[in-house]
């Protein structure tokens, strides 16, 4: 995360100032005018410890644990885990089991692409974007509520196979829900290809080429925007995707317009598996029984996250409890691309640039800490006043989300 | 006149301004802060609205357990809040630590940093949840305003 | 799984240390378990010359008589090659592949913050991703290391 500073470059000193009050900051900026001229990401923000909490506890506790590192893909890092644990324990689940694994993870898909495309909207200042998302993520919310029990951290996995059955009553709900949600997805995808004022903020910004990208191993739709062929789904397929008929979306947009194009283009894509999954459901149990102790083994579970691959590795020694679980979130592969991206770049940029890996990180409270090399002044600033700056910097430019808010609220 | 009514005349009066704060959540609590902001829970009817500043802050919604990391930048922020303030623990792990609770790197919910007014529970805490704790908390603050 | 055979008959062939050390444990996942001393030829020759192009990720793990550290190679995004290495007890260290994959700069760093293992050629500033201010010589992951109710505490 410590990118190579030009003889010319003033080292950004790393450490606190005043030890007594320090305030953790999550990106140290040298800024040169306008331009970021090199950049440090810290993390360890919301370092919990849970893979030691995992070797302390059982399987079963783990799966619940896991579920929790992140808010937004839980089933993602549910499933991965399971994943590897049914491997190594040599537990054949059924099919029927995958099929709704499957299920749940594309309408994670869906509610985290929709979150995202609001959230993206409100870095730029198109706060009636992230209204109409977040209105249609709650037609998702309510249909995993149905589903799994919960609106997050749907508890749906257990290690054999899944706990909750889907009923035909639910599936009639959910290709009810697909409808609707096509429908204003295509209008996001108009919305997308047609509106000058957003593409023109979206394009040339956090730009990667396909070289870097490849270089610095871009994951999920990041990496995808800068035209790498790469999905988990299709290379190393897990669950039911083997037998889904579904498009990798890849652009060569190289820049935060690539990224929101693959993002709006994968909602489609996941309507389309989540029809087929409905419609081509097996039949059968939906779990299998699975030992207390998982026999001594290893495996590397592999998982297509909204944001990327996720990765997990289990190693297992005999006992009820694990002896290593390695989590490598799909965002922390990105931290160097996001870093590359906002070299030589305007600080304006930065709030859409680190919003467009969609990161798995809490951005609306991160400090950033600024060393001008004009004014020789080094100063703390909230994400916020750097978003809002953002918003005015390209308002004087005639980028500006007003006129398109109000029209909005028409609509 | 109803309760509901009452608060809501209050605090369109007094506005009060809350701040969100993230103290190391896997953020499933910090989304449906956000959701209970979006047209169909509309937490802002009440009154509330969200800033960026602790400087002039009345209600602190903390999500998340309390990272070893993030302990003296909420206790920052808790001192620059003028009083009267109100801190709002969002979710289990804000109650208590949840999960994480005994996780090295962890302390345990934000009343072992801070003192905490009103605790919101669940995994995550829903929206409908978070308007229910924000309107007893505002309930409160009008019976106290009485006495 | 042909691909899964030609890559461990081509990497048994050129390196004989190799012979009995190349496991296919299912399709897309093999194994390969790499004498520590040859780890820099080995690695190059994966990345370089056998289209191993990505790295999912570094694990390191205690596995008490010494250290376990696994390469997670990805082939295509496809096949998995995990290339594991193990280093003793005093003085762990190995040597960094930034070089090739610049992301594993945080990947060696979690090794260096949880266990301990000293990473040539890797400058490191500040701590990831424990907290500024933890103690020096206390590594989490580290099997006899256990956590106090009162906080960082040690064996």
């Amino acid at each position: 995360m410590h990118d190579s500073h030009n003889a010319g470059d003033v080292q950004v000193p790393i450490g606190p100032q005043h030890p007594s009050l320090k305030e953790p900051e999550s990106f140290l900026l040298t800024l040169r005018g306008e331009k970021i001229t090199s950049v440090d990401v810290i993390l360890g923000y919301n370092h919990r410890g849970i893979e030691k909490a995992c070797e302390e506890r059982t399987y079963v506790q783990d799966l619940y644990l896991i579920e929790r590192i992140c808010g937004i893909c839980s089933h993602s890092h549910s499933t991965a885990f399971v994943q590897a644990v049914e491997e190594i324990a040599g537990l054949d689940i059924p099919k029927r089991a995958k099929y709704i694994r499957t299920l749940v993870a594309e309408l994670e898909r869906v509610h985290s692409h929709l979150l995202w495309l609001g959230v993206a909207g409100h870095e730029v200042g198109f706060d009636t974007l992230l209204m109409y998302t977040w209105r249609d993520r709650e037609i998702v919310m309510d249909l995993l509520a149905t589903l799994t029990g919960n609106r997050v951290n749907y508890g749906i996995n257990t290690i054999g196979g899944v706990r909750r059955d889907v009923t035909p009553e639910q599936a009639e709900e959910a290709l009810k829900a697909m409808e609707k949600l096509e429908e204003s997805t295509n209008y996001f995808i108009e919305l997308a290809s047609k509106e000058i004022t957003l593409i023109k903020r979206l394009s040339g910004v956090g730009v990667v080429s396909n070289e870097d990208a490849v270089k610095l191993g871009a994951v999920g739709p990041t990496g995808r925007a800068s035209g790498i062929q790469r999905d988990v789904r299709r290379d190393d397929p897990y669950a039911a995707y083997g037998e889904l008929d579904f498009d990798v979306i890849v652009d060569n947009h190289n820049d935060v317009y690539g990224r929101t194009l693959v993002r709006v283009k994968e909602l489609k894509e996941s309507f389309k598996m989540i029809r087929q999954i409905l419609k081509n459901m097996p039949d059968g149990p939906i779990a299998v029984k699975a030992p207390r102790k998982i026999p001594a083994g290893e495996a590397v579970s592999r998982y297509e996250a909204p944001r990327g691959e996720d990765m997990h590795y289990v190693r297992a020694n005999g006992t009820d409890k694990p002896d290593r679980v390695k989590v490598r979130p799909p965002t922390l592969a990105n931290i160097q691309v996001v870093a590359h991206m906002l070299k030589d770049r305007y600080l304006a940029d930065m709030p859409i640039v680190i919003a467009a890996i969609d990161p798995c990180f809490s951005c609306t409270d991160r400090m950033i800490s600024i060393n001008n090399l004009d004014t020789k002044k080094k100063e703390t600033v909230i994400w916020n006043k750097i978003r809002l700056m953002g918003i005015e910097h390209y308002k004087k430019q005639g980028i500006d989300f007003t006129e398109l808010n109000k029209k909005f609220f028409m609509v | 006149m109803s309760v509901i009514t009452k608060i809501v005349r209050w605090a369109r009066v007094k506005s009060p301004w809350m701040l969100h704060f993230n103290t190391g959540a896997c953020n499933a609590c910090d989304i449906e802060i956000v959701a209970a902001l979006t047209p169909r829970y509309d937490l802002e009817r009440f009154g509330v609205l969200l800033k960026g500043t602790p400087r002039h802050a009345d209600i602190l919604m903390c999500s998340g357990p309390v990272t070893k990391q993030v302990e003296s930048r909420l206790l920052r922020i808790y001192e620059q809040m003028p009083h009267p303030k109100f801190v709002v623990a969002v979710g289990t792990c804000a109650c208590s630590g949840g999960v994480f609770k005994g996780c090295y790197s962890v302390k345990a919910g934000i009343d072992s940093a801070i003192p905490v007014s009103v605790y919101i529970p669940g995994c995550p805490a829903s929206p409908k949840a978070i308007i229910d704790g924000m309107v007893k908390l505002l309930e409160s603050v009008e019976e106290e305003k009485k006495r | 799984m042909a691909g899964e055979d030609k890559i461990k008959q081509e990497l048994t062939e050129r390196f004989g240390y190799l012979k009995d050390a190349v496991t296919i444990q299912r399709e897309r996942r093999i194994i390969v378990e790499s004498p520590a001393a040859n780890f820099a030829e080995v690695f190059d020759y994966l990345v370089n010359k056998m289209g191993f192009s990505g790295l999912s990720a570094i694990t390191g793990m205690d596995e008490v008589t010494g250290f376990a550290v696994i390469y997670h190679l990805t082939r295509e995004g496809s096949i998995v090659l995990n290339l594991r290495i193990r280093v003793p007890r005093e003085n762990p260290s190995i040597k960094t592949v930034t070089q090739y994959f610049p992301a594993a700069d945080a990947y060696e760093r979690e090794l260096a913050d949880l266990l301990g293992i000293k990473i040539d050629g890797l400058t490191i500033n500040h701590h990831y991703p424990l907290p500024d201010g933890w103690p020096e010589g206390q590594y989490p992951l580290r099997k006899d290391w256990h956590n106090s109710a009162s906080g960082e505490q040690k064996d």
